[in-house]
C-alpha cells in the first residue's frame, strides 16, 4: 500500500515539475513579447504611433513589411501545394531505386542551415553562369515578380524551405490511406485523374491543410535565408532583427508581438478544427461534374509520366541545383578569384591567409556544436517530463496544441523575446552569449522532440503495455524505465537529431541572442554582408555536408 | 454471354518469396468458384492478378479467350469486393453506389436508373443519405457489393468478402451472395480461408498451398477423395493422421500396418512395402464401450477417453490409443466419460503415399 502511495506521489511530482519546466523554458519565452508590449504600452504607443518627430512612420513601415511577409507566405503556400502534392504522390506511389535518396533530398531543406541554403540558392540563380543566364535571363536580388510584387529570389527560397512540410504531411497521409480505395475506384471504371479528385484528394485534404499551415507559419517567420537574398526588400522578421540591432526595442517588440499573434491566429483554430475530414459536401454542380469527368476521361494516361517528370525537375532545380552550384563554386574559388584571378579572392587565402577565416569558422562551428548539444540534451530532459504530462493527464491535449506554437513563432521574434526576458533588458539573468543561445534553442527543440515522441508513443500503443506492466506489479518508475522509455526511444532519438540539426542551422533568433559567441549560421550571413564570398561558400558547404551526415544517421536509426 | 476465365501457368514472386508457382486454372461461365488455402498460400495474389492489380511475372490470363494481361483494371469489366469493405468514407450510400456510372461519364438519368435498379436487387432498406460509418458491417458490405454491381461487371472478384462480418451475419450472407451471383448470371471467384464457407456455396473449390494448386473439384469430391494429406486436413477441419506401411497386397486388397502395430484392411494400388499415410476423419470413427468379449481385429483401435468437449450438435473426444491420440466426433446420444475404455472402429479412410517432405510438413498450414 505504501508502495502504491509512493508511486502516486512520484507521479504527481513528475507531472508538476513537467508543467513548471515547460512554463519556464518554453511557454514564458513564447508569450513574453505580449506581456512586454502590454506592460510598456504607453511608451510603445508613443514610439510606434505618435513619435514626436517621426509620427507613425514605424507603424507605416510595419504595415509594409507585414504586407510583404503575408503576400510572400500566401503565394509560397500556393506554390508549395501545387508542387508538393504531386511530389508526395511520386514518393509514395512509385517504386524505384534511390527512393530513399530522393526522400532525403526532399527533406533536406528541413534540416539544412537556412543561411547556407539561402546563399546556395542565391549563387544558383544570380551568378553569371547560373541557369537563368543560360537562357539569357538575368535575375538579381532586385528582380520582382510582377502583379504580386514579391522579390523572385525570396519566393524561390521560401518555397524551397517550406515545401517539405507539405510533402511530409501529404506523403504521410497517402501512406496511411489505404491504397485499396484507389484500386476500388479504378475497378469501378474511374480514370486515374477522377480517382484522385473524387477519392484521394478529399481523404488527404486535412493533411494538406495542416502541411500548408505549417508552411505558412514557417514562411512568415523565416529569417536566415531571407536575410541573404533580401537585397533592399524587408520582411517583418528581418525588420525585427534590424530594429533590435539599432536598439529600437519598442517597435521591434511590437512587430514581434504582431507576428506571434498572426501565427497563433493561423495555427490554433486549425489544430482544433482539423478532425479527419469525412462527410464531404457536393462542391460541384452536377453539370460541371459531368463535364470534368469527360475532360478527365479524355486525358491520356501518360499525364502521370509528365507529372512525375515535372516533380523531379522541380526538386532538381530548387534543391539539388543550389547544392551543386555550391560545390562548383568551391572548386572555382579554391585557389583564386575566377574573375580577377587574384589570389586574395580565393578560399584558401581567406581561410589560411591573413584574414584567418579558418579560425573564425572553426570557432563558430565549435560554438554551434556545443550549443546544439547542450540545448538538445536539455530539451530531451524537458521533453520526457512533458511527454508524461501529455500522455497521462487531461490537459495533455491542450499542452500538445500549445507546443505547436513555438514551432511557428518567427525566430527573430523569439530571439527578441528571449533577450527581453532573460537578458540585460529584462530579468538580467543571462547576457547574450552561449547560454542564452542554448535557452533559445530549447524553446523550439522541445516541441520537435515531444511531437516525434508522442507519435511513436501512439504508434506503439503504449498505454496497453503500461497497464499490463502495472497489473504485473510494476511501480510507476519501473514502468517508465522498463516499458515507456525503451519503446519510444526511436521517437526521442529522431526528434533529438532533428532538434540538433535545427539548432545547428538556426539563424534568426541566434542572431539576436548570440552576443560575441557567433555560431556558424549567422556567421554566413555576416560573411555575405561583408562580401567575404569565398568564406561563405566554404562555410555553407561545411554546413550542408554536416546536415547530410545527420540525415544519413537519422535514416540509419529511424529506418 | 458470360465470360470464362483461363489462367495459364501464372508465376509471381515478391523478392525472395514465391507467392504463385505455376498456377493453371479454368473457370467456366457462370461458375461460383471458391479459392481456399491457409494464409500465405497465394490466394489473394492470384485474385489481384486476375483483377489486374498485380502483374504476373510469367503466365497468361484470358477472359473469354482474349488475353487481358495488359488491360488495366478499369477496363477489365470486373467487380471487386474486399474484406476491408472500403466504402469511400466521405461519400454517402447513394454516392458510393452510383460512383461507377458517374465516373464512367454516363448521363445523370442513367446513373439514377442504375443505382435504383441495384438497390432493388439487393433489397437495401437503407437511408441512402447515410454515411458508411453509420452502417453496420453487414450493411456496409451489402452497399460495397451494390457499388461493384453498378459497374456492370461480368466477373465478380471477392476477396474474403465475409471476413470482417460477425460469424452469424457472415453465415446468412454467404447464401445470399451465391443467390445474387446466380440470379445475375455472373461468374464469381471468391477467396476465403474458411473451408466451411467455401464448401457450402461453391460450385468448384480450388485448394491453394504454397503458391500451387493442390486440388480442384466440387466440394463433395474434395471431401470424399482428397488427393493429398493436406487437402484431407484442410477440407473438413480436423483429421487424424497415422504413419504405416503396406504389409501385403492382393489385387486392390491390401493390409496396412500402422506404427503402433494396428492392422488395417483396405483397398489401394500402392505397392506392397511402401510407406503410407493414413488419414481418418473424426466423424468417420464410431465409438463403443469396450467389453471383454471384443476381439482386437482389423480396423479397430482400443483406447481410453482422455478429454471430452461438448460442441453442441456433437461431442468431441480425444482418445489415447496405441497409435497416439485420436480425435473422434460422435453424436450426443451415446456419451462416454473421461477415463472410460472404448473401442474405435472405422471403415472409410484415405491412404496416401508417404510424402517426401515428411508427414508433419505435408499437413502444416504454414
Amino acid at each position: 500500500m505504501l508502495r502504491l502511495r509512493n508511486s502516486r506521489v512520484q507521479e504527481k511530482l513528475i507531472a508538476w515539475s513537467g508543467l513548471v519546466v515547460l512554463l519556464i523554458f518554453v511557454f514564458f519565452p513564447s508569450f513574453y513579447l505580449f506581456s512586454f508590449v502590454i506592460r510598456l504600452w504607453p511608451s510603445v504607443y508613443i514610439e510606434v504611433f505618435a513619435h514626436p518627430i517621426l509620427g507613425d512612420v514605424y507603424w507605416k513601415e510595419m504595415l509594409r513589411y507585414l504586407s510583404l511577409s503575408l503576400r510572400l507566405s500566401l503565394v509560397t503556400v500556393v506554390i508549395d501545394l501545387l508542387l508538393g502534392v504531386p511530389l508526395a504522390y511520386l514518393l509514395v506511389k512509385r517504386r524505384f531505386e534511390f527512393e530513399g535518396f530522393l526522400e532525403d533530398l526532399t527533406m533536406l531543406p528541413l534540416v539544412i542551415p537556412t543561411s547556407g541554403f539561402g546563399f546556395a540558392t542565391m549563387l544558383a540563380w544570380t551568378a553569371s553562369y547560373s541557369l537563368p543566364t543560360l537562357f539569357g535571363i538575368r535575375i538579381g536580388l532586385d528582380t520582382v515578380v510582377p502583379v504580386i510584387k514579391i522579390p523572385l529570389l525570396m519566393l524561390i527560397v521560401h518555397v524551397a524551405l517550406t515545401f517539405p512540410y507539405v510533402v511530409k504531411t501529404v506523403s504521410g497521409a497517402l501512406r496511411d490511406l489505404k491504397a485499396s480505395y484507389e484500386v476500388i475506384s479504378s475497378s469501378l471504371g474511374a480514370h486515374p485523374l477522377t480517382t484522385f479528385r473524387k477519392v484521394t484528394l478529399p481523404l488527404i485534404l486535412p493533411s494538406m491543410f495542416s502541411g500548408a499551415v505549417l508552411a505558412l507559419a514557417r514562411s512568415l517567420g523565416e529569417t536566415g535565408a531571407t536575410m541573404i537574398v533580401a537585397g533592399v526588400s524587408t520582411t517583418a522578421p528581418i525588420a525585427i532583427v534590424r530594429w533590435e540591432f539599432e536598439n529600437k526595442v519598442a517597435p521591434a517588440a511590437f512587430l514581434g508581438a504582431l507576428l506571434v499573434a498572426l501565427s497563433l491566429i493561423i495555427i490554433v483554430p486549425t489544430e482544433y478544427l482539423l478532425t479527419p475530414g469525412k462527410k464531404g459536401r457536393r462542391l460541384l454542380p452536377k453539370g460541371l461534374e459531368a463535364r470534368l469527368i469527360r475532360l478527365e476521361r479524355s486525358t491520356p494516361r501518360s499525364f502521370a509520366l509528365l507529372r512525375d517528370t515535372a516533380s523531379l525537375a522541380f526538386l532538381m532545380v530548387i534543391v539539388v541545383l543550389p547544392m551543386l552550384m555550391l560545390i562548383y563554386n568551391s572548386a572555382l574559388y579554391w585557389a583564386s578569384d575566377p574573375y580577377t584571378g587574384r589570389r586574395e579572392g580565393s578560399i584558401l587565402y581567406q581561410l589560411f591567409g591573413p584574414p584567418r577565416y579558418w579560425d573564425v569558422i572553426m570557432r563558430a562551428l565549435t560554438t554551434s556544436l556545443i550549443t546544439a548539444t547542450l540545448s538538445t540534451l536539455l530539451s530531451v530532459y524537458i521533453s520526457i517530463l512533458a511527454l508524461f504530462l501529455i500522455m497521462r493527464y487531461n490537459i495533455g491535449r491542450f499542452i500538445r496544441v500549445l507546443l505547436k506554437i513555438p514551432l511557428v513563432i518567427p525566430t527573430s521574434a523569439l530571439g527578441l523575446s528571449m533577450i527581453l526576458l532573460w537578458g540585460p533588458k529584462g530579468l538580467h539573468i543571462l547576457n547574450p552569449g552561449l547560454w542564452l543561445i542554448v535557452l533559445t534553442h530549447v524553446v523550439f527543440s522541445v516541441p520537435v522532440i515531444v511531437e516525434t515522441s508522442v507519435a511513436s508513443y501512439m504508434e506503439a500503443n503504449l498505454p496497453i503495455y503500461e497497464d499490463t506492466a502495472r497489473s504485473l506489479g510494476a511501480t510507476f518508475y519501473d514502468v517508465m524505465e522498463t516499458i515507456t522509455l525503451p519503446m519510444i526511444k526511436r521517437g526521442i532519438v529522431a526528434g533529438s537529431l532533428l532538434a540538433f540539426t535545427h539548432s545547428l542551422g538556426e539563424t534568426g533568433a541566434t542572431f539576436i541572442v548570440m552576443g560575441d559567441h557567433t555560431t556558424i549560421a549567422p556567421l554566413i550571413v555576416n560573411m555575405v554582408e561583408s562580401l567575404a564570398i569565398p568564406s561563405a561558400i566554404f562555410s555553407s558547404l561545411i554546413l550542408i555536408v554536416l546536415s547530410f551526415i545527420m540525415l544519413a544517421i537519422m535514416r540509419k536509426i529511424v529506418g | 454471354m458470360m465470360p470464362n476465365i483461363k489462367i495459364i501457368d501464372v508465376h509471381k514472386r515478391f523478392g525472395d518469396v514465391v507467392a504463385l508457382n505455376g498456377v493453371t486454372l479454368d473457370v467456366r461461365d457462370g461458375e461460383y468458384v471458391c479459392i481456399i488455402g491457409p494464409s500465405g498460400s497465394g490466394k489473394s495474389t492470384l485474385l489481384k492478378i486476375i483483377a489486374g492489380i498485380l502483374k504476373p511475372d510469367k503466365g497468361e490470363i484470358y477472359f473469354d479467350d482474349s488475353l487481358v494481361n495488359d488491360i488495366p483494371i478499369d477496363k477489365r469489366g470486373i467487380g471487386l469486393v474486399m474484406q476491408d469493405i472500403l466504402l469511400f468514407p466521405h461519400l454517402n450510400v447513394w454516392e458510393n453506389i452510383t460512383y461507377s456510372p458517374l465516373v464512367r461519364g454516363l448521363s445523370p438519368l442513367l446513373v439514377d436508373e442504375l443505382g435504383n435498379e441495384v438497390i432493388g436487387y439487393l433489397d437495401l432498406a437503407l437511408d441512402k443519405r447515410m454515411y458508411p460509418d453509420e452502417l453496420s458491417r453487414g450493411a456496409q458490405q451489402k452497399v460495397a457489393i451494390a457499388r461493384a454491381l453498378t459497374a456492370g461487371p461480368k466477373i465478380l472478384l471477392l476477396d474474403e468478402p465475409l471476413g470482417s462480418l460477425d460469424a452469424q451475419t457472415a453465415k446468412e450472407f454467404r447464401y445470399e451472395l451465391r443467390r445474387l451471383v446466380k440470379d445475375l448470371k455472373l461468374t464469381a471467384i471468391h477467396i476465403t480461408h474458411n473451408q466451411e464457407e467455401a464448401m457450402s456455396i461453391a460450385d468448384k473449390v480450388v485448394v491453394l498451398r504454397k503458391g500451387r494448386i493442390e486440388q480442384v473439384g466440387t466440394p463433395l469430391e474434395l471431401y470424399t477423395s482428397p488427393k493429398t494429406p493436406f487437402v484431407c486436413r484442410f477440407i473438413g477441419g480436423e483429421a487424424n493422421f497415422f504413419e504405416g506401411s503396406i504389409e501385403s497386397r492382393e489385387g486392390l486388397n491390401a493390409i496396412i500396418k500402422l506404427k503402433g502395430g494396428t492392422l488395417l484392411r483396405t483397398q489401394t494400388d500402392i505397392p506392397s512395402g511402401a510407406r503410407v499415410v493414413v488419414a481418418l476423419r473424426p466423424e468417420d470413427i464410431s465409438l463403443t464401450r469396450r467389453n471383454n468379449a471384443s476381439f482386437p481385429g482389423f480396423n479397430s483401435l482400443e483406447g481410453i477417453i482422455e478429454e471430452v468437449h461438448f460442441l453442441g450438435p456433437y461431442l468431441r473426444y480425444v482418445v489415447d490409443t496405441e497409435e497416439g491420440l485420436v480425435i473422434v466426433r460422435a453424436k450426443r446420444s451415446a456419451r462416454f466419460m473421461k477415463g472410460e475404455e472404448v473401442t474405435l472402429s472405422f471403415n472409410v479412410f484415405h491412404i496416401f503415399p508417404y510424402p517426401k517432405e515428411g508427414l508433419r510438413k505435408a499437413i502444416a498450414y504454414e
